[in-house]
């Protein structure tokens, strides 16, 4: 069996300070197989990996690469073992051109020289081969997030990977772009290389990979081939005790209350013609308008950097911007963010960590923040601390805040308990409009299925919610309508019981909205 | 024909006055390509013009003094690549601190050396060396091609700089480190060597920058000699737009405003000399309102790059 595997991991450990990361985690590869590598948020998967791609040190354990024992200490180690990463972040140069970033750190055979003809030939047949379309001469920064994802693993092709390793690579990808790098991978496949999948996403895992190992926690629960893999045994596997599976939200299949109409119920947030610019001044949002009503959870669907930001902070008066914001019929557009706050607007932005909280100080200041000029936490000018540390305490019980106490420091925390702090913070504040940026992303498994709840909560008590979410199985289980934002400007709208993964798709890579409506 | 004497007599000011900006600046950005923002230049300068002054007094040769002021300044620049590289502290905090430890250590080994003295020891100046043929052009030849050979070297040095960061691997690799760490790192690039190669071969660079002040103008060293010329190799980097040859055409544009407050300076007149000593400073903040607006710093200057650092961005 050993002599059978690419790649063999046993008895892996790592710590970072206090924290174990991965606590003796296993994993095989064979040669010519998709290997897909499940687990949630924190489990472990890209700790695993960066070990492996030697960016990290394993504090125990060992690796075989072909049967024979690997020490990789550094990236270039792991390239001369044949084993190339896309990392969820692209670690790119945009300054510089695709060519001269696939060759960067490669060993040019006119070294010093740079002369880039040869590797040009060789990328455009990679490219051909694997049906990765890209410019090679483009200058990175210019390209989308997906082009600039192919030619991540063009970098790792060109460097003739036998074990490809992929993290989280359908983030920032539309469904018929997720479709395309599957069909790459299945030709890389069957070119007798090893593919290492990573996701959190059970429906990619179970279409694509050959065999699926789930992390929880650290260790490896488990690993089967995808004929004996259901979606509920992963589940199982992946989130343990921690969420009843059965009762699930997330993993509730057909219609449930989300999805009851809420026609009839007065308009709550009316947004007319808004319109944003970048920081760099270019538009970044052009001609925005859009209503939601009471109880109404409003979606705004679209790949990566197409003005979502713009949208949420062009709303929130956080940027300047044209357009009015209505609330309830009242005009808004002349308020600063402070006072929309106030008139129980609530915001939690996509990045939690440097929009969203402030790192150093502790969790009770967090949780105010925005509300501390307001009774009871203010009276007159200062702060009242008895009051605020009794309300954190109460929402660190409420919301399930894994954290030492009020006085903890809100960057200690992990991504699931800081988006807890984020939605404790914004729901109790008495918002009348909830307003999400990626809700969910990097999440554990229970701690997207507790937003959910939450949203569901804010849902029923009349609220108004806008979702803004690059994950469009989550639009389709939550809104009752989504809106697709393409370049800054409304590609079209969809309809629950219109929901279509790929007439969402075409609208969200700019193609016009007819089909999404015939699909309808 | 008096006339054509004294552009030219100014001509080669400005250019003997271009060899320590263009030096310094080529080393500063030569170290910030590879995301190490060094600000001990004037502490770097300092060294060198002492070290620079005391070595080539004691050996003999203005080349020795070279040599031991390119030595110095790259110890410097080690220390600064140690500590923000390999103990990736604060750049800022240590470049300041080696500043000061600059502007002491070149008072103190005067001291050690030469002692307190009324008399000041002098060393030779640099040499004119005429290029055979095309320094016997007229206007031209006298210009630019009867020369120290340090004028020739900082040329020399910012074409060289040009060829290696745009027109090889190694300053494609070294241009990486400083835009994305994280992404050369992934690509096998040793970061690491990469600052201290790029840090220590700019601080070198930087201490012959300071050994030329001696070499040249004064003959003997003293405290003030180079007078703000590293505060103002800064300005002057981000003002070329961290690219070599927009930093020797720059470097052309500072020694202009030094030479030309000088000239202003000796004429007399109605402007107050304190004034005209601030001029090379003021113009370089006019400078930086709009060259800020169009340079592109390296990606990752003045940061520290820790591998296993969980980056929350």
């Amino acid at each position: 069996m050993a002599e059978r595997d690419r790649l063999v991991m046993r008895g892996i450990r790592k710590s970072f300070g206090p924290v174990a990361a991965l606590d003796g985690v296993e994993l095989r590869v064979r040669p010519g197989e998709i290997h897909g590598l499940l687990g949630g948020n924190g489990a472990g998967k890209t700790t695993l990996m960066n070990i492996l791609f030697g960016l990290y040190r394993a504090d125990a354990g060992e690796i075989l690469v072909g049967g024979r024992p690997a020490h990789v200490r550094s990236p270039r180690e792991a390239m001369a073992l044949g084993i190339g990463m896309v990392h969820q972040q692209f670690l790119q140069v945009p300054t510089f051109t695709v060519v001269e970033n696939i060759v960067l750190g490669t060993r040019l055979r006119n070294r010093p020289g740079l002369d880039l003809a040869g590797p040009l030939r060789k990328i455009e047949a990679l490219a051909e081969r694997f049906g990765l379309p890209f410019d090679p001469r483009a200058r990175l920064g210019d390209l989308p997030m997906g082009v600039r994802q192919r030619v991540e693993i063009a970098k790792a092709l060109y460097r003739g990977v036998e074990l490809l390793i992929l993290d989280e690579p359908t983030t920032m990808l539309t469904p018929q772009q997720v479709d395309a790098l599957f069909a790459s991978l299945k030709v890389m496949v069957q070119a007798g290389l090893s593919v290492i999948f990573i996701t959190h996403k059970l429906r990619e895992v179970l279409a694509v990979s050959d065999r699926i190992t789930v992390l929880r926690s650290g260790r490896s629960v488990a690993t089967a081939p995808r004929a004996e893999a259901t979606e509920h045994s992963l589940v199982r596997a992946m989130v343990g005790e921690a969420v009843d599976v059965d009762r699930s939200l997330l993993f509730a299949r057909g219609e449930h209350e989300a999805a009851l109409a809420q026609s009839g119920q007065p308009v709550r947030l009316a947004l007319e013609d808004l319109s944003a610019a970048d920081p760099e001044g270019r538009p970044a949002l052009e001609g925005w308008s859009m209503t939601v009503r009471q109880g109404e959870i409003v979606g705004i669907a679209g790949v990566a950097g197409n003005g979502q930001h713009a949208l949420a902070e062009a709303v929130m008066a956080i940027r300047p911007r044209q357009g009015r914001v209505r609330l309830d019929g009242a005009d808004l557009s002349a308020l600063a963010t402070q006072q929309l706050l106030a008139r129980g607007l609530a915001y939690v932005p996509e990045n939690r960590w440097e929009d969203g909280c402030l790192a150093r100080a502790s969790l009770a200041h967090n949780l105010i923040l925005g509300a501390h000029r307001r009774p009871p936490f203010s009276a007159g000018r200062f702060l009242q601390w008895h009051v605020i540390h009794t309300l954190a305490r109460a929402l660190i019980a409420e919301f399930n805040i894994q954290a030492r106490g009020p006085e903890a420091q809100a960057g200690d925390l992990s991504g699931g308990n800081l988006q807890r702090v984020m939605l404790a913070r914004a729901l109790s504040q008495e918002a009348k409009v909830l307003i999400l940026h990626n809700p969910t992303q990097g999440l554990d498994i229970a701690s997207i299925e507790f937003v959910y709840q939450q949203l569901l909560r804010h849902k029923r008590t009349g609220g108004a919610t806008l979702l803004i979410s690059e994950n469009i199985d989550e639009l389709f289980l939550l809104c009752n309508r989504i809106a697709v934002i393409y370049r800054g400007r409304m590609a079209g709208t969809l309809k629950r019981g219109q929901f279509d993964a790929y007439a969402a798709g075409r609208l969200m890579s700019g193609m016009p909205g007819q089909d999404a409506e015939a699909a309808a | 024909m008096d006339g054509w004497e004294s552009f030219i007599g100014l001509a080669r000011l400005i250019l003997l006055a271009m060899v320590p900006y263009t030096l310094a600046s080529q080393g500063t950005m030569l170290a910030g390509r590879a995301g190490v923002f060094n600000v001990a230049q004037e502490g770097i300068m300092l060294l060198g013009a002492s070290v620079g002054f005391l070595a080539a007094l004691r050996g003999g040769s203005l080349w020795v003094g070279m040599l031991a002021a390119a030595i110095a300044g790259g110890l410097l620049g080690l220390a600064l690549a140690y500590f923000t590289s390999t103990l990736k502290m604060d750049q800022f905090v240590i470049g300041l601190a080696l500043f000061f430890v600059g502007l002491g250590a070149s008072s103190l080994a005067f001291k050690l050396l030469v002692g307190v003295t009324l008399v000041l020891p002098q060393i030779p100046t640099l040499p004119d060396l005429k290029v055979p043929l095309l320094g016997d052009l007229p206007v031209i030849g006298p210009i630019l091609f009867n020369q120290n050979a340090l004028v020739y070297l900082s040329a020399l040095v910012s074409l060289g700089l040009y060829y290696y960061l745009y027109r090889t691997s190694w300053g494609l690799e070294l241009r990486a480190v400083g835009e994305n760490p994280k992404s050369a790192d992934s690509l096998g690039i040793n970061v690491t060597a990469q600052q201290y190669a790029a840090t220590i071969m700019g601080s070198m660079l930087i201490g012959i920058a300071g050994a030329y002040l001696p070499m040249v103008y004064t003959g003997t060293f003293t405290q003030g000699i180079v007078q703000g010329r590293g505060w103002l190799s800064i300005a002057l980097t981000f003002f070329g737009g961290w690219r070599p040859g927009l930093i020797f055409a720059g470097a052309l544009f500072f020694a202009l405003v030094e030479v030309g407050s000088l000239r202003v300076q000796i004429m007399g007149g109605v402007v107050p000399h304190q004034v005209l000593r601030m001029l090379p400073y003021l113009t370089t903040i006019l400078v930086m309102i709009f060259a800020f607006r169009w340079v592109r710093v390296p990606a990752f200057l003045g940061q520290t790059y820790d591998r296993e650092k969980r980056s929350l961005s």
